[in-house]
């Protein structure tokens, strides 16, 4: 057969003879160079995402439901019909008391939702961002869970201490602290992966489970962080009002949307400078599409192994750390045990291609899901909310799993072949 | 099966009869034996309370592993060490508590019992992950092929009434998303990974989807027991000192991964196709070259895992539990994987490294008896503690099959 | 011996992208001969005995067995054929054992579904028994020398009915020793009444062996003789042949002090071979020196050492009096070491990278090109755009992927990427590798240049017109040692004769 040959040979090819030029290269752009171009295209991502909810929604219709209502309470439940209400309101200035003119009502039932659903965006964006600096190493970090926990113990042990410490140093220090923490827990696995190379996968997967454990100890019943005044409940002390974070849509105490919002942003703003702006970030790119060319220059592969993975740890950790300090405000072993942001955050990842951009709106997309299908949002009568936050973890899976088949690829590729018969 | 039993015997005197007694290698295995042994005098039945003694047992122990170590044997050695050290520290532990919490806390035969009752489900889904990874496709969807296996075992049961029914439709749940594993492994060549992750969330999903669907709040009725997967009652045993309240009413499917376990070691070390699913796993180029259909031996070691992991996911739900919540594996099948890393990908180690972890899930789960929930908590954390040491230090890195996580290019 | 030929392949032609890889060629093979084919990289040996072994099909041409014409189609139906392959980089499971690997997929059983592993390490006994090959059955493959190793290849093929061997370069792997324990084992299986064809590129060997001898070059036959009578300046002027030579002018060099010096190197592979023996040279400002010798014979490892990827196990290395000697790639490139790797896809460029990050690879950690850990882009895309006129780069802008570039391009990139480095020493590595005549003239003139601005230049090739047409001074590596010296004005047959282990001195 004529198409094996090309395979068997590339192996004693490449001893032998140089391939020339294929003729597509220099025109129309090849397959290939989609890959290389993958970053800055959103066809594939766009594509994937329609054909996990089409999945999606053919699980609903074979089970009995009408997938186009489900889909639209779902909708709704997000809050992101909210930018579709166009009128004419008055809107508070946050953190005064002056009002000004708005086109949008922000108290109205879709911006409560909204509010909802960027609260869950925020620590997505950041455990997110951990997959894809890691990835961007040429690195699986599946450890972003342990590390968002990290983060998130740290944050509650600060933030339960030092009750009567300035607001924004208590906040700063804690965010700094519980940040660092998860760099290190991170590290582990880089350190491990840098000196006896051992798979990133399997430590940070036991980093998980570790920390999950270790968390469920330290809140639960008799756990050193448990909170004294309530000993036969298993949770942890509340954190002090100076560390939480203000916040500056909706009700504080209705859970409003607190500035951790904005952290997140700022740091899918940094990452992408760090990625494409600094030395570090290129000696991490060169490292991940090459490491054997990045050593031949000079480059350490096992240093950026380190130092990617505890960025990306770090990452993660401030998720937790803006999730405490945000809205959770305790954790207790239940909590930490139904907590899957991490790998939420490694769906937006891989649905983003790991660009700041794309994780950004990978992220929006399944914090609004995740919040559209919760109890809170969701109309019992039109679906079950507990159906309806299955639905999104299969849709979550659907998208893991169509991301890889790389169907942005696939696409050019098919229309170039209809092109060229 | 005159032709297994001599195999077997053959098998365990040449591990006895090539084993040679004053080997580094031996010195170093009597330096872990010695490391347990200073935790194990501190315990009942023999309550040793003066500290001396566990310590100058576990200081031997300590002895022999370094000198294993200075004779290039860093495993066993390290090991031996590791174990000296944890023995000694257990042992000063045990020392400082008192008596009756010892007492409660350490019944033998409780304790093994629910070891095998732990571990039976991690054997099932780490051999299932044996054949799949001997066949160099790294599986990760081991915790949501458990999970499947476990709802719809209880589900067929539920609705036939029959265990058989409901373990047969249990396998075929884990087969069709194996098979999705193997597809997106083998044909398209995504990241084996990437995959595995994503089967893990589905299959949380659909199971749960799936519950609710159709038991909603009432959750699966209770009479499931009823029709579970019987328990093997070995009445003349029963009676015996120890072994009978261990073996004397074990659950068919316990017995059963005795036997997969002993099947799956002959399987892949004693029969022509074992050959062949190694070679594929190690290199697969040299396998094709001899002939060996690299692709058709991967698609089977796939699909054959789901089905083996959907085995232990129901017994967990038909034959132990009885019942099925969402989630209800709870990262079993991790410990699962865990244990078929730490056993280095062989059946027997991959046993021993499933009956150590389902021990600290029942140490787990008798500690808060006399010492408080919390400590049963932390204890939960060994499996993976002890596969994170083992993966960074004793093990060290290629270890597994040399193929393993590869896609193959042919045809 | 019977006359007629068992086998022939007739008139075979194979076409690659861009590359005719065997031309018309016709070989015959006889029963119970030693049949040679000589030729150096890229002369197509191998690319006809993967034809043969079933790997590819011929785009022409024939394959007869006995006379009749058969289609092999895939490696199974070769090995029914009776064609069995001693692949250079061998095809065994290194943790399973001896026997597991000879009875791979036709193994004996016991009761239909048990290996008889008993069975199979009797028949592997008595197998090598019978052909003079001595192996442990029950041994592992990783814990046997590598000669070992081979002779289970070797069985591997018998056990499956071969009647014909290929074995392809097997000495490349060997000891002296062993390679003459092979020949043995050869002459075993000559009398038994196996046929062999024998890959090369040592004369020595060949002649030694062999009973006819095939010579290819650049996908041709040149001729088929027979050993007896043949000498080696006879098939080293076959396999080099005269070529019009491109060679470039320059001006007499003018070598200052040494800027590279070499001593008593020794380099071990990853497989513990010892590739390259205590050499030793210099290469000194204002000159290029030239390394020749066949593809494996140690210059990879040698360049790997001095550009600091590779352990040095004995010796020195110093650029200007500093040692390097197992440093770090980083301070080599510091000390003023340039290196134009062989496998510009793999140690070269970053593919997915744009032309200005790969022109930047070594120089982005330093100023102008960056600030206090900021890259600065501005600096870095002006730079990119000099280098990439200067070195008249086609293809693409500056942000364009190296990948996308013809293989032409690429290398100039790498070129202008260590010639802007200003290196003390440039190591220039198979630089014209896969490029078309301009290209080939635009990298030679560039090194020429920089040898006359006062660089020392190691250029290692393949191609003998490249080394003798650019190089001050020549040097031949053999199995890892340097066997000669030479003025660029030696003949190509005495070089081809020292690259293949003939011992012939200049004058």
């Amino acid at each position: 057969m004529s198409d094996g040959d090309q395979n068997h040979g590339d192996e004693l090819l490449s001893e032998e003879f140089e391939e020339a030029p294929r003729p597509s290269d220099e025109g129309m752009p090849g397959v290939r160079m989609t890959f290389f171009r993958q970053a800055r295209g959103f066809v594939g991502p766009l594509l994937t995402t329609v054909v996990a909810f089409f999945v999606g929604g053919l699980v609903v219709l074979v089970t009995g439901h009408n997938p186009l209502k489900v889909y639209k309470a779902i909708f709704e439940g997000t809050g992101l019909n909210w930018f579709f209400q166009i009128g004419s309101h008055s809107a508070r200035i946050p953190f005064s008391t002056a009002h000004m003119w708005f086109p949008w009502d922000t108290s109205s039932i879709a911006a409560e939702n909204l509010q909802q659903t960027l609260l869950l965006t925020a620590p997505i964006i950041l455990t997110g961002l951990a997959v894809a600096f890691a990835f961007r190493c040429g690195l699986f970090n599946i450890g972003g869970q342990g590390q968002y926990l990290v983060g998130s113990y740290f944050a509650i042990w600060l933030g339960t201490s030092f009750v009567h410490m300035n607001p924004f140093f208590h906040v700063t220090l804690t965010i700094v602290i519980a940040t660092l923490a998860g760099a290190a827990y991170a590290g582990i696995a880089g350190i491990l992966k840098a000196t006896v190379g051992a798979h990133e996968v399997i430590s940070t997967i036991m980093l998980n489970w570790i920390a999950i454990w270790v968390g469920s100890y330290l809140f639960g019943a008799g756990g050193p962080l448990q909170n004294k005044l309530q000993p036969e409940i298993p949770i942890s002390g509340d954190v002090a009002d100076g560390a939480k974070l203000p916040v500056f849509w909706g009700l504080k105490l209705l859970q409003g949307l607190s500035i951790g919002i904005f952290i997140a942003i700022a740091m899918l703003v940094v990452y992408w400078i760090i990625i494409n702006r600094t030395t570090l970030g290129f000696a991490v790119r060169a490292v991940g599409f090459n490491p054997e060319a990045a050593r031949a220059s000079g480059i350490s592969v096992a240093r950026n192994y380190f130092v990617a993975m505890a960025i990306a740890g770090g990452f993660a950790a401030l998720g937790g750390a803006v999730d405490v300090l945000g809205w959770e405000f305790r954790l207790g072993p239940g909590d930490i045990q139904n907590s899957s942001i991490g790998f939420i955050g490694l769906a937006a990842a891989l649905l983003g291609r790991n660009t700041a951009v794309g994780v950004g709106f990978a992220s929006l997309l399944f914090g609004s899901l995740i919040n559209g299908t919760s109890g809170r949002q969701l109309d019992p009568s039109i679906f079950a909310p507990e159906l309806a936050g299955n639905l999104a973890t299969i849709i979550q899976g659907l998208v893991i799993l169509f991301v890889g088949i790389n169907l942005g690829g696939i696409l050019v590729w098919w229309r170039k072949r209809r092109a060229s018969s | 099966m005159a032709e297994t039993e001599s195999l077997l015997v053959t098998a365990v005197t040449a591990r006895l009869g090539g084993f040679q007694w004053t080997s580094a290698r031996a010195v170093g295995a009597y330096g872990i034996g010695f490391g347990v042994l200073a935790f194990w005098l501190t315990l009942p039945p023999l309550h040793t309370r003066t500290t001396a003694v566990p310590v100058v047992v576990g200081i031997l122990a300590i002895a022999c592993g370094i000198f294993a170590l200075a004779r290039e044997e860093r495993r066993v050695g390290g090991g031996a060490i590791a174990a000296g050290v944890l023995g000694i520290g257990l042992a000063l532990v045990a020392v400082q508590s008192s008596v009756p919490h010892l007492n409660q806390v350490v019944v033998w035969s409780a304790l093994f019992s629910a070891t095998l009752v732990y571990s039976t489900p991690l054997l099932y889904a780490a051999i299932g992950g044996l054949y799949c990874e001997r066949s160099g496709v790294v599986n990760v969807a081991l915790e949501g092929m458990l999970l499947t296996g476990a709802y719809f075992g209880i589900w067929a049961d539920d609705f036939s009434h029959s265990w058989v029914v409901a373990l047969l439709v249990a396998m075929l749940a884990g087969a069709a998303l194996a098979s999705i594993h193997a597809v997106w492994s083998i044909h398209f060549k995504v990241d084996q990974i990437i995959t595995g992750t994503a089967l893990n969330f589905l299959a949380l999903g659909i199971t749960g989807y799936l519950f609710i669907q159709h038991y909603g709040d009432a959750g699966t009725p209770g009479n499931i027991a009823d029709y579970g997967i019987p328990d093997i009652h070995i009445n003349f045993i029963k009676s015996w000192p120890f072994i009978g309240p261990i073996f004397g009413q074990l659950n068919l499917m316990i017995w059963l991964s005795f036997l997969l376990l002993i099947g799956t070691w002959l399987f892949v070390f004693r029969t022509p196709f074992g050959l062949r699913l190694r070679s594929v796993g190690e290199h697969p180029r040299a396998a094709d070259t001899v002939g060996i259909s690299v692709y058709k031996t991967r698609y089977i070691a796939v699909i054959s895992s789901g089905a083996i992991a959907a085995l232990g996911g129901a017994y967990l739900s038909t034959g132990f539990v009885h019942s099925f919540n969402q989630n209800m594996t709870a990262g079993t099948g991790f410990i699962g994987l865990a244990a078929l890393i730490f056993g280095k990908w062989r059946p027997f180690a991959t046993w021993f490294a499933t009956l150590l972890f389902g021990f600290s899930s029942a140490l787990a789960d008798r500690l808060p008896i006399a010492y408080g929930s919390e400590w049963g908590t932390l204890f939960q954390a060994l499996p993976y503690v002890l596969t994170l040491v083992a993966v960074a230090g004793v093990i060290g890195r290629s270890i597994g099959p040399a193929a393993s996580g590869r896609p193959y290019e042919r045809q | 011996m019977a006359d007629a030929p068992l086998l022939e392949l007739r008139g075979i032609t194979k076409r690659f992208p861009g590359v005719l890889a065997n031309d018309d060629v016709s070989v015959d093979l006889r029963r119970g001969e030693v049949h040679a084919l000589l030729g150096e990289n890229g002369a197509g040996k191998s690319t006809l005995m993967n034809i043969l072994y079933g790997l590819y099909t011929p785009d022409e041409g024939q394959i007869l067995l006995e006379g009749k014409p058969v289609e092999l189609g895939s490696t199974k139906g070769a090995i029914e054929a009776g064609i069995g392959m001693v692949h250079q980089h061998f095809m065994l499971i290194p943790v399973m054992t001896v026997a597991e690997n000879i009875v791979l997929a036709i193994e004996p059983r016991r009761r239909g579904v048990l290996l008889d592993y008993d069975a199979a390490s009797k028949r592997v006994r008595e197998l090598s028994e019978r052909y003079g090959l001595a192996v442990d059955p029950d041994a592992r493959i990783d814990r046997i020398t590598v000669g070992q190793q081979q002779r289970v290849e070797i069985l591997k093929a018998l056990y499956r009915g071969a009647e014909i061997l290929i074995l392809d370069e097997p000495t490349a792997v060997l000891t002296p020793q062993e390679a003459q324990e092979l020949f043995e084992i050869m002459r075993a299986l000559k009398g038994q009444g196996k046929s062999i064809i024998f890959i090369s590129h040592k004369l020595n060997e060949v002649l030694e062996i062999a009973d006819r001898i095939t010579t290819l070059r650049r996908g041709v036959v040149v001729d088929t003789i027979a050993a007896e009578g043949a000498t080696e300046e006879g098939l080293a002027r076959m396999m080099v042949g005269r070529e019009v030579l491109l060679r470039v002018d320059k001006t007499p060099a003018k070598p200052a002090g040494p800027l590279l010096q070499v001593e008593d190197v020794t380099v071990i592979d990853d497989r513990g071979l010892e590739m390259v023996r205590e050499v030793s040279f210099d290469v000194r400002a204002g000159e290029i020196v030239g390394l020749a010798g066949v593809d494996g014979n140690g210059q990879s490892e040698l360049i790997d050492a001095i550009a600091g990827l590779r352990h040095v196990k004995e010796g020195r290395i110093s650029v200007e009096g500093a040692d390097i000697t197992n440093a770090t790639a980083k301070t080599a490139l510091e000390a003023g070491i340039g290196h134009v790797p062989e496998d510009r896809h793999r140690r070269g460029l970053v593919l997915p990278f744009s032309l200005t990050e790969n022109l930047a690879l070594h120089g982005y950690r330093y100023a102008p090109n960056s600030r206090r850990g900021f890259l600065n882009l501005r600096t870095m895309a002006q730079r990119a755009r000099r280098l990439l006129r200067e070195f008249d780069v086609r293809g693409g802008t500056p942000l364009t992927p190296a990948g996308s570039l013809s293989g032409g391009n690429q290398q100039k990139v790498v070129l202008a990427r260590e010639i802007d480095g200003a290196p003390k020493v440039l190591i220039a590595a198979q630089p014209t590798r896969g490029l078309d005549v301009g290209a080939i003239e635009f990298v030679h003139r560039r090194l020429v240049e920089q040898r006359d601005s006062g660089r020392a230049v190691f250029l290692v090739s393949l191609e003998l017109e490249e080394i003798l047409s650019l190089s001050d001074r020549i040097l031949v590596i053999y199995e890892g040692r340097i066997v000669g010296e030479f003025p660029p004005t030696v003949s190509e047959e005495e070089l081809g004769l020292a690259m293949t282990g003939g011992r012939k001195e200049a004058a």
